[in-house]
């Protein structure tokens, strides 16, 4: 078993800082949109997100929530350093992780890793289990060949698998030990922060708390901090410190789940709660059945981007976004319900 | 929910199905002995985890067992009377679409890339309307209409790809209605939809359920699906359902260790919870199933009787669970 110590004794860490773990201030990102065949001409953009903060303190998670094309994965792939950003920036123990020095930038990629949703595309078939938790070692730090192997059977060990295991190949698991393997590999830098893009949505439903588990048990044992992404909100009520629910690239609510779940203020999170289906049936819950569906992110609609589906929109609301409002401790909403200007017209 | 009337004969009743396949590793028993009713207008849940069988009884109902490997070895199927393993070719093709239709998983790959919209509307109904084009296309457009899907007459002239996912899902429902059907087989048909376009097509599904009075089978995963959408739920396992009940008394009083352990594992979303039970293993491989009880080797509440495959055991009237703790013979702890 790999005790706490040893993985918090992260490369690089400078022990005076006290802030978030990782930060991301007024992040957007814009993915151009081309035309023509030979003279590329730009007609437009896609803002996959549009000016987002977040805080992920250390020890805690934070999710994202929201339907397909909202930019929750898009702002995990920031925190991966596979893009840059349009404008914005990313902190990693309060430093720019886009001005790092080539050495630092090593180290802050050893410490960020991600699990994908789908396990049976994540991991390379052909590459036998001991080489698949290995290759992010020998990539990041120099190990003779009996440490590594001492390093993958502990990794095997405290994701729940055997050392036996070590010898076999991708396909003669299943589902869930693949993810465990998966988190193994991600779990092999000594991270400090894991990145989860719907870890266990692909996993069959009596396996998914086994998963859920493991990662809560992990993340109490080495202090890890995650950025949950998931799009099924009790598991991340059941996972989470924060939530950020986003639309159409912004950060619409954020809080702590019990508030966001237990008092929505966003519309958009009412209608995703009414949406989530009641676990008995004879739970009522309030029914929004909202208009249409998400508009796309090339053309979003003016001001407040919830407002062609919104059920309570104001005439305000087409006309600028509204401002992020503190509506109790921690729980702050964008949203003309609960600022002066909106509740002066309503 | 409004209650069914079960008096009368089923509209669709599956006696003792078996469907084997015969692999090189040898039999995998993908649907092991299963029996429902359906009466009209009835919402059946079939929940499973991939791999139970669950799709495969639908497709054993609709005789489209993929062939040489597959076989239905044994049970009846009877709709309205007639046996639908002994039908032949040509009666089934009647009979799928506008007696039985099915709605698949994936609208992506259930409609064809090259066709409008339109067009492929219209195949299905032409199946049973002779007449002259623009009839049709106005029929078609009706149908849209039926399904929510906005300016019909334009969208005839879609292709799949210039529309939304649950724009697509609606097309396939669309045909899926087109010609009338008195049972709906719904597989699975929200799973690639986002959750508030899941919410509209649930409702849709009810209101279509509602006008034409068809049946529904709804196969799923999901068991909040189940708590909204059906009327009478069979949780399968390995092949077999381990427990049948109406959506309520299932719910309220889940007897098998299975549906049990399983209702347990999924977190709510209305309460906080430090830690969930979570069942332990991986559900079991079809062609390597231990000789009694499937769930056994998982089972919290297992004993020596497990290793013979349980009767099955009436709870209440409606209810039943193949489990041997019902037997009497092992006093149940909780």
């Amino acid at each position: 078993m790999t005790t706490p110590s040893q993985i918090n004794a992260a490369p690089g860490s400078d022990s005076s800082y006290e802030g978030p773990l990782a930060h991301i201030e007024n992040l957007k990102k814009y993915y151009p949109v081309t035309q023509g065949m030979i003279v590329r001409k730009n007609v437009g953009y896609v803002k996959a997100i549009d000016g987002v903060s977040i805080d992920i303190p250390k020890g805690q998670t934070y999710s994202l929530v929201g339907e397909s094309g909202c930019g929750k994965t898009t702002t995990a792939r920031m925190f991966l350093m596979v893009e840059k950003p349009t404008a914005g920036q990313v902190f990693f123990r309060g430093k720019d992780i886009h001005k790092l020095s080539r050495k630092e930038t090593a180290d802050y990629r050893a410490s960020v890793q991600a699990v994908f949703q789908d396990p049976w595309s994540s991991l390379n078939p052909r590459m036998r289990v001991d080489s698949l938790i290995a290759e992010p070692l020998v990539t990041h730090q120099h190990l003779s060949r009996t440490e590594l192997k001492k390093r993958v059977h502990e990794l095997l060990e405290t994701v729940g698998l055997r050392s036996f295991h070590a010898e076999r190949y991708p396909h003669e698991f299943s589902g869930g030990q693949r993810q465990r393997i998966a988190i193994a590999r991600a779990l092999s830098t000594q991270p400090e922060l894991m990145i989860l893009d719907e870890p266990v949505s692909a996993l069959d439903v009596s396996i998914r708390a086994q998963i859920l588990n493991l990662l809560k048990e992990l993340q109490q044992n080495f202090s890890l901090s995650y950025l949950l992404i998931a799009h099924n909100l009790a598991t991340v009520r059941y996972m989470s410190h924060q939530v950020g629910v986003m639309y159409l690239g912004k950060l619409v609510e954020e809080g702590p789940p019990s508030a966001v779940f237990g008092d929505p203020k966003h519309p958009y999170t009412k209608a995703l709660i009414s949406a989530a289906l009641p676990a008995h049936p004879t739970n009522d819950r309030e029914e929004i059945v909202l208009r249409g569906e998400v508009p796309s992110p090339i053309n979003p609609p003016s001001g407040c981007t919830f407002h062609t589906r919104c059920p309570v929109a104001m005439d305000i609301c087409s006309t600028v976004y509204p401002e992020r409002r503190e509506v109790a401790e921690g729980h702050r909403t964008s949203c003309y319900l609960y600022t002066e200007t909106g509740t002066a017209s309503a | 929910m409004a209650k069914i009337d079960r008096s009368g004969e089923p509209l669709l009743s599956v006696q003792d199905l078996r469907t084997y396949f015969y692999t090189r590793s040898g039999v995998v028993k993908a649907v092991d002995g299963i029996s429902f009713d359906l009466h009209p207008g009835e919402t059946l849940g079939i929940v499973g985890e991939s791999g139970s069988g669950k799709s495969m009884t639908a497709w054993s109902i609709l005789g489209l067992v993929p062939q040489p490997a597959g076989k239905i070895v044994g049970g009846k199927i009877f709709f309205k009377g007639q046996d639908l393993l002994e039908a032949s070719p040509s009666e089934m093709r009647q009979i799928r679409g506008s007696g039985i239709s099915m709605v698949m998983q994936d609208p992506l790959t259930s409609l064809n890339p090259v066709f409008t919209i339109g067009s492929q509307v219209i195949e299905s109904l032409r199946m049973e309307n002779k007449g002259p084009a623009a009839k049709l296309r106005e029929m078609a457009a009706a149908l849209l209409a039926k399904v929510s899907i906005p300016s019909p007459e334009t969208r005839l002239h879609a292709y799949p790809h210039e529309m939304s996912g649950g724009m697509r899902q609606r097309v396939v429902g669309a045909i899926a209605i087109s010609r009338s059907p008195s049972v709906l087989i719904a597989d699975e048909p929200t799973t690639s939809l986002d959750a508030t376009v899941q919410l509209q097509y649930l409702k849709l599904l009810k209101e279509i359920q509602e006008t034409t009075g068809a049946a529904i089978i709804f196969i799923t995963h999901d068991l909040g699906i189940v708590a909204n959408m059906c009327d009478r739920v069979g949780v399968m396992y390995a092949g077999k359902f381990v427990e049948q009940a109406d959506v309520l008394p299932l719910f309220d009083n889940p007897s098998h260790p299975y549906t049990q352990a399983l209702m347990r594992s999924v977190p709510d979303l209305e309460v906080d919870v430090a830690h969930l039970p979570s069942i332990e293993g991986q559900p079991p491989s079809l062609d390597d199933l231990p000789p009694g009880c499937a769930f056994a080797p998982r089972c919290e509440h297992a004993f020596d009787k497990c290793d013979t495959y349980p009767d099955t055991f009436t709870i209440a009237e409606g209810h039943t669970s193949n489990c041997w703790r019902h037997s009497g013979d092992y006093s149940v702890a909780d």
